[in-house]
């Protein structure tokens, strides 16, 4: 067995709900978190624990294990 | 034509869109540009990096003189259609709001409660409000008090396709309102739009009658040319129906 | 409006647009699915005039199917002749020699009672415009006082405050009548020499103050012969018709009063005859298919008798438009303008049963309001 590469990184990781499903999550900034789901910033909006979080706050928030967030976006609809 | 005003906005058509039930986003771009519609609405759903081609913001951006009027659907009450509100007000930041809700997924129906209560709150907090509402005359009139830019009844049932369900409601919103009324929902083909736009509506909201049509690029265009016919033929004045009442003995004869 | 003259001016647009109109353009106007200004303009050109007989069948039918085969009936009750206003048309003016009286409250009490003898269920309290001997207080108290025997009192007054107009409210008052006389600015300036009465836009803005304290009817109307008539019906309805979007929990009633003779000699400038008069109350009808239309004893037996039910949904009856004129006034008296139709209620009522037509007394209780 190697030994872990960085391990202190291994006490940054934290769970998130994200869109409903739990995830690990190493970064504690919604933008990293962005970063880490693949979205991109300009065309999600944010709710932190049901609140809506604008884009100029977004780099304020620190995450919190447990926090729930929703990542949401365009679709089609009438 | 005259331009059709809501809140501080104007547009020159009087055709809006809903972009959902398309086969695919391009062709739901193609129907768009067809039918000259300068609203098109949206839906908020969750980011899903597996299907990046749900993300309809990218491709409505390349489309020039759109505005995007996201709707509230999915939320079951005023507090969740306040939320969405904010939500697409952050994305795109646009102020038209369609306020949606729907709790029974069966029937779509609009819960009115609801949709006054949030039309309330969305309209002081900067919004314009276009609700999407059973056609209540009643109704109307609180949600154009509340601070709404418009008033839309439906038809009848979203995607039913039965058109203009109830036409002496409808009727008596158009007669009784401050705001543009515009049909939304229920509409199958171009003529019932047009029978709209002639009892005085200021326009119609299309979706699934163009969506699920067999060519959709040309029955958007179908339905633009309805809705432009529709609109001069109201401002031109319909012909009067026949109203001979035949009196049994004359009304006038004591005016000498 | 934002600008009280605006009505005036658009609905001058709006008559010269159709003066221009030929026979076809007329007739479809009285077919139309909903007829707005532009319509009620059409119907009240002079070529109109040849369609009138199917103006009044259309008036006829469309006043049935809104109020059935009935006319309501209501007497009007003057409670003072005092008036602090000098408009050149009425006999009540400031400047009229004239005895000046206000019903003490014992006389308002038998006049009350004469006509709650007589059968009536609604009446109309009416004063000049706003003096010491007749304020705002006193008409208040005689509300309260006909509120106790009446289910429906009216008021017809002064321009009043929203704040008066609720306390009037509370007191018993369910609707208020409020002339605009006339909707032209210029021609409204000369009419009314002095006093309150000469404030124009604060003239055009009391009935939408009547309805924003939450009245439920406010009557409204032109004096016919004053100015343009067919310029001035149309402003009228533009009025209407914007008070009847914005308030929409309450009603409007239109009346049609036409200038009669008066001493001292008024002569109308712009007289209306039988035929116009007929001709703008069946266009009303037809553009306000639900709308109370008033017409009063100013007019006389045989006209009255035309109109009932044909655009008429709605008559004063029995009326003394003297103070005190129920239980006892002096004969010298003058009243405000020369009733025409003096026949009793019991002659009303036989008029109307001979036209089929049911004579309607009271049309509900406030069970809720009080």
């Amino acid at each position: 067995m190697f030994p872990p590469a960085y391990p202190s990184l291994k006490e940054q990781m934290m769970k998130l709900v994200v869109n409903g499903e739990e995830i690990e999550s190493s970064g504690s900034s919604l933008p990293d978190l962005l970063v880490q789901m693949g979205a991109s910033p300009k065309r999600v909006a944010v709710m932190v624990n049901g609140t809506v979080i604008s884009a100029a706050e977004r780099q304020a928030v620190t995450l919190r294990a447990g926090d729930r967030i929703e990542i949401l976006t365009f679709a089609a609809g009438g | 034509m005259k331009p059709l005003v809501l809140g501080d906005l104007e547009f020159q058509s009087r055709l809006l869109l809903g972009t959902g039930k398309f086969s695919s986003s391009a062709v739901m771009l193609e129907a768009v540009k067809a039918s000259g519609a300068q609203i098109v609405t949206v839906a908020l759903r969750r980011f899903n990096r597996e299907r990046p081609s749900d993300d309809l913001l990218g491709p409505l951006m390349t489309l020039k003189n759109i505005t995007l009027m996201p709707n509230t659907s999915g939320a079951r009450d005023a507090a969740e259609a306040v939320k969405a509100a904010r939500l697409a007000r952050e994305l795109c930041g646009s102020r038209l709001i369609k306020v949606e809700i729907h709790p029974n997924p069966h029937h779509l129906l609009p819960d009115p409660i609801e949709t006054y209560e949030a039309a309330k709150i969305l309209a002081a907090d900067g919004f314009i409000v276009m609700p999407y509402m059973p056609p209540d005359p009643v109704l109307a009139k609180r949600l154009e008090e509340a601070g709404c830019a418009s008033v839309m009844p439906l038809g009848s049932t979203i995607g039913s396709g039965n058109g203009i369900a109830a036409g002496g409601l409808l009727d008596i919103i158009i007669n009784n309102s401050n705001v543009p009324v515009i049909v939304d929902a229920g509409l199958r083909a171009p003529s019932e739009a047009a029978a709209a736009m002639e009892a005085g509506c200021a326009a119609v909201l299309v979706n699934s009658a163009i969506a699920a049509a067999g060519n959709p690029s040309a029955m958007a265009q179908a339905f633009a040319a309805a809705v432009q016919a529709g609109s001069a033929a109201y401002e031109a004045g319909l012909m009067a129906r026949s109203t001979t009442a035949a009196a049994t003995s004359p009304l006038t004869l004591f005016l000498g | 409006m934002d600008n009280p003259s605006q009505y005036w001016s658009l609905a001058q647009a709006i008559n010269t647009a159709a003066s221009r109109a030929d026979n076809r353009q007329i007739f479809s106007a009285m077919g139309a699915q909903r007829p707005g200004p532009r319509e009620l303009a059409l119907m009240l050109q002079p070529q109109a005039r040849a369609h009138l007989e199917q103006m009044a069948a259309r008036a006829k039918s469309l006043t049935a199917r809104h109020f059935g085969n009935t006319v309501s009936l209501y007497a009007p009750l003057y409670l003072s002749n005092y008036c602090s206003s000098g408009c050149v048309y009425c006999g009540y003016a400031s400047d009229r020699k004239q005895p000046r009286r206000k019903l003490p409250f014992d006389a308002v009490a038998r006049e009350l009672d004469a006509l709650k003898r007589e059968g009536f269920e609604e009446i109309l309290l009416l004063t000049g415009e706003r003096t010491p001997q007749a304020d705002f207080e006193y008409v208040q108290a005689c509300v309260r006082m006909a509120s106790e025997l009446f289910p429906q009192v009216q008021v017809e007054a002064f321009p009043m405050t929203v704040d008066e107009y609720r306390k009037l409210n509370l007191a018993g008052c369910v609707g208020v009548t409020l002339y605009q006389e006339t909707y032209h600015p210029v021609v409204y300036d000369m009419m009314h020499r002095w006093g309150p009465k000469k404030d124009f836009a604060g003239r055009v803005s009391a009935p939408a103050h009547v309805l924003e304290a939450g009245m439920r009817t406010v009557g409204m109307g032109v004096l016919l012969g004053l100015s343009d008539p067919v310029v001035d019906s149309i402003a009228l309805y533009l009025h209407a018709e914007e008070l009847r979007k914005k308030y929409w929990r309450s009603g409007i009633a239109i009346s049609f009063p036409r200038i009669r003779p008066q001493e001292g000699g008024f002569q109308p400038a712009h007289p209306v005859e039988d035929r116009l008069l007929a001709q703008i109350v069946f266009a009303f009808r037809i553009v306000m298919p639900d709308v109370p239309l008033v017409l009063s004893t100013r007019e006389k037996p045989s006209f009255r008798d035309g109109m009932a039910g044909v655009g008429i949904s709605r008559m004063s009856a029995a009326s003394r438009t003297t103070v005190g004129g129920y239980a006892g006034a002096p004969a010298e008296d003058r009243g405000q303008f020369e009733v025409s139709d003096r026949r009793s209620v019991m002659e009303i009522c036989d008029m109307l049963q001979a036209k089929k037509i049911e004579p309607v007394f009271k049309n509900w209780d406030a069970v809720y309001t009080g």
